[in-house]
C-alpha cells in the first residue's frame, strides 16, 4: 500500500488520460452483478400474463387451473391489488388539452382493471416456487376479453369517428403545447423569398437495452428491499412509497447493482415493479421478475413517434426568418410523464438548434393509441427536432440552391452573441458552431466530394453526403449533487454518488476526477451507487453526471483533504497553514515531518476520515457537433452502404478520452439504426409485428464501424466548475440526420432532385428502391 | 432426472437436470455461473455463448443434456488457474472494448472460437463472426478492435 501511495506517479489516471476501465475486470470474467444474478434462498418467480389484445373489457379472468399447478403460490389479478388499496403508478401531468382543461390520463396500474389498453398489458400475475412453474400455469389462466376495436397510430387515432382511448382525452389529443410568436412567423412567412416544407416521420424505437428489465423485491429488518436495473434508483423508491399502501420513502430501500444498459429506458418505474415488491409484501418472500425480451418489446418504454409538418421561410441571401412546426406525438395509451413532457416541451426547446432563427412557431399534441407507452430514449426529443430542423436545412440548400454546409454558415449564432437566448427561451452559454464546422469539412475532405461521387457513379452507385450541425440540452435541469467521501484505514477512498452507473463508465471518470484531488493511484478509488439509503437523487439520465455528479466529486474530494489536512496538523503537532499534501501524503512544509493519509485515517475514531460536498450548475450544459456522412447506394437493390463518418465534437472539458470516444461512436450506431433499420410496428389492430430481434432490426457488428471522430476541446462550458458538457446522448443525436441527409443526396443526385425529400425512416432497401422508382408511400397528411 | 456428467471450465461435474433444461439455465442456476447471460429469447443476441467442445453456442439453444461428456467453458473459465486473464479479456478491456458489459461474456467466448481457428481474422471477418452477437452500447468498433488485437496478442504468445 505505501509504495502505491508513495509512487509519484500516481497522479497519472487523472482526469485527462485514457485509463482502464475501474469497471472491467470483474465484467470480463463474469463477475458483474446483474439483478437476475442475485439469487437469494427462497426466491419464487413472476410470470405475467399479458393481454392479447390492444384493446378490451376484461370480462373473466379464470385462475384456478393455474393454482393447481405443483409449485403455484397465487395468481393475483387487478381487483386483489385493487382491493390491497395498491394504487396507479403517478400520472403524467402538467400540460394542458386543447380545451384548456388539465390533461387527464388513464390509470396506469400493476395489473389491468375492467379493462386493456394495448398488448402487453399486464392482467394477471403468477407467482411460483420455480419459473418453469410460473411459466406452466400462466399459460393455464384464462382471460377473457371482450374485444374493441383500436388505433394504433397518431392519425389514425385524431381522424375523425376514432375509437377513444380514454374519455379525459376528446379525440385522443391528450395534451397540447404552443410555444413561440405565431403572428410573427405568419408575417415572416408572407414575406420571404424562400419557402420549404416537409413531412417527416421520426418512428417509434425500442430502446434495447442488452439487459432486459430486472427487480427482485424482498423484506429485510421489517423494511422493503428492492434490487432493479434502474437508472434512477431514487425515483423508484418514491414510486413505490406512492403506490403500496403501508409504505413511505424510510420504509424502502432501493439498491442496484449492475446495470445492462439504460438509455433512458430504465429511468422509470414499472407496472411490473410495482406488483413485484407488492407481491414480495403479501408473500414475505423474495419475488423475482426477469423481463424476457419479448416483455420489454411489449411493455418497456419505446421512443420517438413523432409525425411533423416543419416549415421553413427564408429570405433571398440565405437567411433563416423563421421555422414553423406542427407534430403529433404518440405516446401510447398509458402515457408517462416523461413521454409527454419530451415531446411537448424537451424537444422544442432546441428547435431552432444552433442556428439564429428569430421567430418560432411550434405546437405539438399528445395523442393516444392502443399501443406500449413512450418515454426517454436516448436524445429524448432533441433527436425529433434535430432531425426536423437538419433535413429542413438540407432542403433549403436545395431550394436555393447553394450547398447545405454554405446555408448552414449562414445561419449559425455567431461566438459575439453568447449567451445566447434561443426562440423558445432557453440560453445558451457558449459554442464555437463555424469552427466546428470547419474542421467537419476538412475531416470529411468535404471539397473532395466530387471526385468521389464520380468513382462511385463509375461504379454504379449513386453516392450522397449528409451533414448535421447541432447542438442538444443536457442534465434534465437537475442540476445538484452531493457526494459523500469516506477514507478509510484499509488503504481505499469511497465515493458514494446518487448518480447511476449504466455502462457509461461514470464510475472511472469520477474515479479520475478523485485521482486529480488525492495523488493516489486509481485503483485507491472505489465508487459507491445504488442504494437509496445511503444517497439519493436525481440519478443519471439527460447526460447530467458528469458535469453535475462530477463536479460534486471534485468539491467532495477537495473538502476530504481539508478535513485531513486539519486532523494532520493534530498529529503533527504543527499548524494547518504548514501542512502540506502531494500524493497521498500530508507533510510539515520545510520538514521530513509527515504521514501517509491512508495512515492518518487508520488514527482516527472508525479508523475512517469523512467528508462531504456537493456542486450545483447554475444552468443545462449544451454539447454541439458536426456529423457528416457520405453513403453509396445501389440503385439496383436500394441498399445503403455508409462508406464514410466523420464528426468534431464539442462537450467541454474531457475526463476520459476512451470513454467520450464510446459515447459518441456506439451513440451514431444507435442513430444510424434508427435513420437505417429499427422501426417498431404495430399493425393496424394493435398488435405489435416487431417483437423479437428477428423482426427488430438492431445494428449488428458488421453495419458500420469506420468513425472519424474529433473532438474540439477549446470551449469549455461555462456553467459548471469542470467545463464538461453531456456527451451521452450527442453521437445518437446527430448521426440520424446525417445520414438520412446523406441518402436524399444520393437519390436527388440520382435523378429524383427534390422529390427525394419524401423518404421517411427507417431506409431500408426495400424503402429506398421503392423511392428510386417514386413510391414513396401514402405521404402524411396532418390535421391541420 | 438424468444425472449429467461433463467438464466444465476444465473441472468434472455432475448434476441433476430435468431432460427439457437449457444449458443457459443450468449453468445460470444450479451451477451458479452467472456470467453467461439471457438476452432475448430467440437466439438473436448471443449473450448466453459458451464453447461447447470448443464450438460457440449459444447456450440458450442446447439442452443440457447434450452437454453429456462434452467439455464447456463459459467465461467463468477463459482466465487461466492463476487469474491470469485471456489474451481476449485482456484486449477487451485494453481497447474499451465494453460499456455495461451484459454481452460481453458472449462476445469474447464467440472471438475466443474464432481466434482458435482463424489465427489473423481480417476485420471484415471478425465483425462476420460476431453478428450472432448484439451490442448496444458500443457500436462494435471497439469490440472489433480488440479482437483484432487479442489476434495479435495470441499469434505473438505463439511465436
Amino acid at each position: 500500500m505505501k509504495a502505491a501511495v508513495d509512487n509519484p506517479d500516481a497522479g497519472r489516471y487523472g482526469s485527462g488520460h485514457a485509463v482502464r476501465r475501474i469497471e472491467d475486470p470483474a465484467l470480463v470474467q463474469g463477475r458483474g452483478r446483474y439483478t437476475d444474478d442475485l439469487a437469494p434462498a427462497g426466491q419464487v418467480f413472476v410470470r405475467f400474463v399479458r393481454s392479447t389484445q390492444a384493446h378490451g373489457r376484461l370480462v373473466a379472468i379464470e385462475t384456478a387451473a393455474a393454482l393447481a399447478v405443483p409449485g403455484v403460490l397465487a395468481v393475483y389479478t387487478g381487483a386483489d391489488l385493487e382491493a390491497a388499496g395498491v394504487q396507479p403508478l403517478p400520472p403524467a401531468r402538467g400540460f394542458k388539452r386543447p380545451d384548456g382543461q388539465p390533461m387527464s390520463t388513464p390509470p396506469r396500474r400493476a395489473l389491468a382493471l375492467d379493462r386493456v389498453r394495448h398488448v402487453g398489458e399486464p392482467v394477471a400475475a403468477v407467482v411460483a416456487v420455480t419459473r418453469e412453474a410460473a411459466r406452466a400455469a400462466a399459460d393455464r389462466v384464462v382471460i377473457d376479453i371482450e374485444a374493441l376495436s383500436a388505433v394504433s397510430d397518431a392519425l389514425s387515432a385524431v381522424a375523425a369517428g376514432a375509437v377513444e382511448v380514454w374519455p379525459g382525452a376528446p379525440g385522443n389529443v391528450l395534451a397540447e403545447a404552443q410555444a413561440g410568436d405565431a403572428a410573427a412567423v405568419a408575417a415572416a412567412f408572407a414575406g420571404a423569398a424562400h419557402r420549404v416544407a416537409l413531412d417527416l416521420v421520426n418512428q417509434r424505437l425500442a430502446p434495447s437495452t442488452m439487459e432486459p428489465r430486472s427487480v427482485l423485491a424482498w423484506v429485510e429488518g421489517g423494511r422493503l428491499n428492492l434490487s432493479l436495473s434502474s437508472q434512477m434508483p431514487t425515483n423508484v423508491r418514491a414510486g413505490l412509497a406512492a403506490t403500496l399502501p403501508g409504505q413511505n420513502l424510510e420504509s424502502v430501500r432501493v439498491r442496484v447493482g449492475d446495470v445492462g444498459g439504460g438509455f433512458g429506458m430504465k429511468s422509470v418505474l414499472y407496472p411490473e415493479d410495482v406488483f413485484v415488491a407488492w407481491a414480495a409484501l403479501q408473500l414475505q418472500r423474495p419475488v423475482k421478475w426477469q423481463a424476457e425480451r419479448l416483455e420489454d418489446f411489449l411493455s418497456a418504454a419505446h421512443g420517438r413517434d413523432l409525425l411533423s409538418h416543419a416549415e421553413m421561410a427564408l429570405d433571398a441571401r440565405g437567411r433563416v426568418l423563421a421555422l414553423r412546426v406542427r407534430s403529433l406525438a404518440n405516446v401510447g395509451a398509458l402515457p408517462t410523464g416523461s413521454g409527454v413532457v419530451i415531446q411537448l416541451l424537451i424537444g422544442p426547446w432546441v428547435s431552432t438548434s444552433v442556428y439564429d432563427i428569430p421567430a418560432i412557431d411550434i405546437k405539438v399534441s399528445a395523442v393516444l393509441s392502443h399501443t406500449a407507452a413512450t418515454g426517454a430514449y436516448r436524445g429524448a426529443g432533441r433527436p425529433e427536432a434535430i432531425y426536423t430542423i437538419e433535413r429542413l436545412m438540407d432542403a433549403a440548400a436545395r431550394e436555393l440552391g447553394i450547398d447545405g454546409a454554405e446555408l448552414r454558415r449562414r445561419n449559425f449564432i455567431p461566438p459575439a452573441q453568447m449567451p445566447y437566448r434561443n426562440a423558445m427561451g432557453q440560453t445558451y452559454d457558449c459554442g464555437q458552431f463555424e469552427r466546428l464546422l470547419d474542421q467537419g469539412l476538412a475531416l470529411a475532405d468535404w471539397p473532395g466530394f466530387e471526385a468521389r461521387c464520380a468513382a462511385s457513379l463509375a461504379r454504379g452507385l449513386l453516392r450522397g453526403r449528409g451533414i448535421a450541425t447541432f447542438l442538444e440540452w443536457t442534465g434534465g435541469n437537475a442540476l445538484e449533487e452531493q457526494v459523500q467521501v469516506r477514507i478509510s484505514a484499509d488503504g481505499h477512498v469511497e465515493l458514494t454518488s446518487a448518480t447511476m452507473a449504466m455502462g457509461q463508465g461514470i464510475a472511472t471518470s469520477y474515479a479520475q476526477l478523485a485521482v486529480d484531488v488525492f495523488g493516489v493511484a486509481i485503483d485507491r478509488i472505489r465508487i459507491l451507487q445504488g442504494d437509496t439509503d445511503r444517497a439519493n437523487g436525481f440519478g443519471s439520465a439527460g447526460s447530467r453526471s458528469l458535469f453535475t455528479g462530477g463536479a460534486a466529486v471534485r468539491v467532495a474530494a477537495q473538502n476530504a483533504v481539508a478535513e485531513g489536512r486539519e486532523l494532520a496538523a493534530q498529529a503533527l503537532e504543527a499548524a494547518v497553514v504548514d501542512i502540506e499534501y502531494r500524493h497521498g501524503r500530508y507533510e510539515v512544509a520545510g520538514t521530513d515531518l509527515g504521514i501517509d493519509l491512508f495512515e492518518l485515517a487508520r488514527r482516527q475514531p472508525g479508523r475512517a476520515i469523512l467528508a462531504e460536498g456537493g456542486a450545483k450548475a447554475a444552468a443545462p450544459s449544451w454539447p454541439n457537433a458536426c456529423h457528416l456522412c457520405e453513403v453509396e447506394v445501389d440503385p439496383a437493390t436500394g441498399a445503403v452502404q455508409i462508406v464514410a463518418y466523420a464528426s468534431v465534437n464539442d462537450i467541454g472539458r474531457i475526463v476520459s478520452p476512451d470513454i467520450v470516444r464510446g459515447q459518441i461512436e456506439g451513440g451514431a450506431l444507435q442513430g444510424i439504426g434508427q435513420a437505417l433499420c429499427e422501426r417498431v410496428v404495430y399493425d393496424a389492430d394493435g398488435q405489435l409485428a416487431s417483437a423479437s430481434y428477428m423482426d427488430y432490426a438492431l445494428p449488428r457488428a458488421d453495419l458500420f464501424r469506420d468513425f472519424k471522430t474529433v473532438f474540439d476541446e477549446s470551449v469549455p462550458c461555462l456553467t459548471n466548475s469542470l467545463g464538461a458538457k453531456g456527451v451521452g446522448e450527442l453521437g445518437t443525436i446527430g448521426a440520424t440526420p446525417a445520414v438520412v441527409n446523406a441518402v436524399v443526396d444520393a437519390l436527388a443526385r440520382g435523378g429524383l432532385g427534390r422529390e427525394a425529400e419524401k423518404l421517411q425512416m427507417p431506409l431500408t432497401a426495400e424503402t429506398v428502391w421503392r423511392g428510386l422508382r417514386r413510391d414513396f408511400g401514402p405521404g402524411l397528411k396532418l390535421p391541420d | 432426472m438424468p444425472t449429467l456428467d461433463f467438464t466444465l471450465n476444465g473441472r468434472p461435474v455432475s448434476v441433476v437436470a430435468e431432460a427439457a433444461t437449457l444449458l443457459v439455465d443450468l449453468l445460470r442456476g444450479p451451477l451458479a455461473l452467472t456470467g453467461t447471460h439471457v438476452g432475448c429469447d430467440t437466439a438473436q443476441c448471443g449473450a448466453c455463448t459458451v464453447l461447447l467442445d470448443g464450438q460457440a453456442v449459444k447456450s440458450c439453444s442446447v439442452l443440457a443434456v447434450q452437454a453429456q461428456g462434452a467439455a464447456v467453458t463459459t467465461v467463468e473459465g477463459l482466465a487461466g488457474p492463476d487469474g491470469t486473464l485471456h489474451p481476449v479479456q485482456e484486449a477487451f478491456i485494453a481497447c474499451h472494448g465494453l460499456q455495461c458489459g451484459f454481452c460481453t461474456p458472449g462476445m469474447l467466448i464467440t472471438a475466443t472460437c474464432l481466434l482458435r481457428s482463424r489465427q489473423q481474422p481480417s476485420d471484415a471477418e471478425i465483425a462476420h463472426a460476431l453478428e450472432g452477437n448484439l451490442c448496444r452500447c458500443t457500436g462494435y468498433v471497439n469490440i472489433v478492435a480488440a479482437v483484432r488485437q487479442a489476434a495479435a496478442a495470441l499469434s505473438e504468445a505463439q511465436a
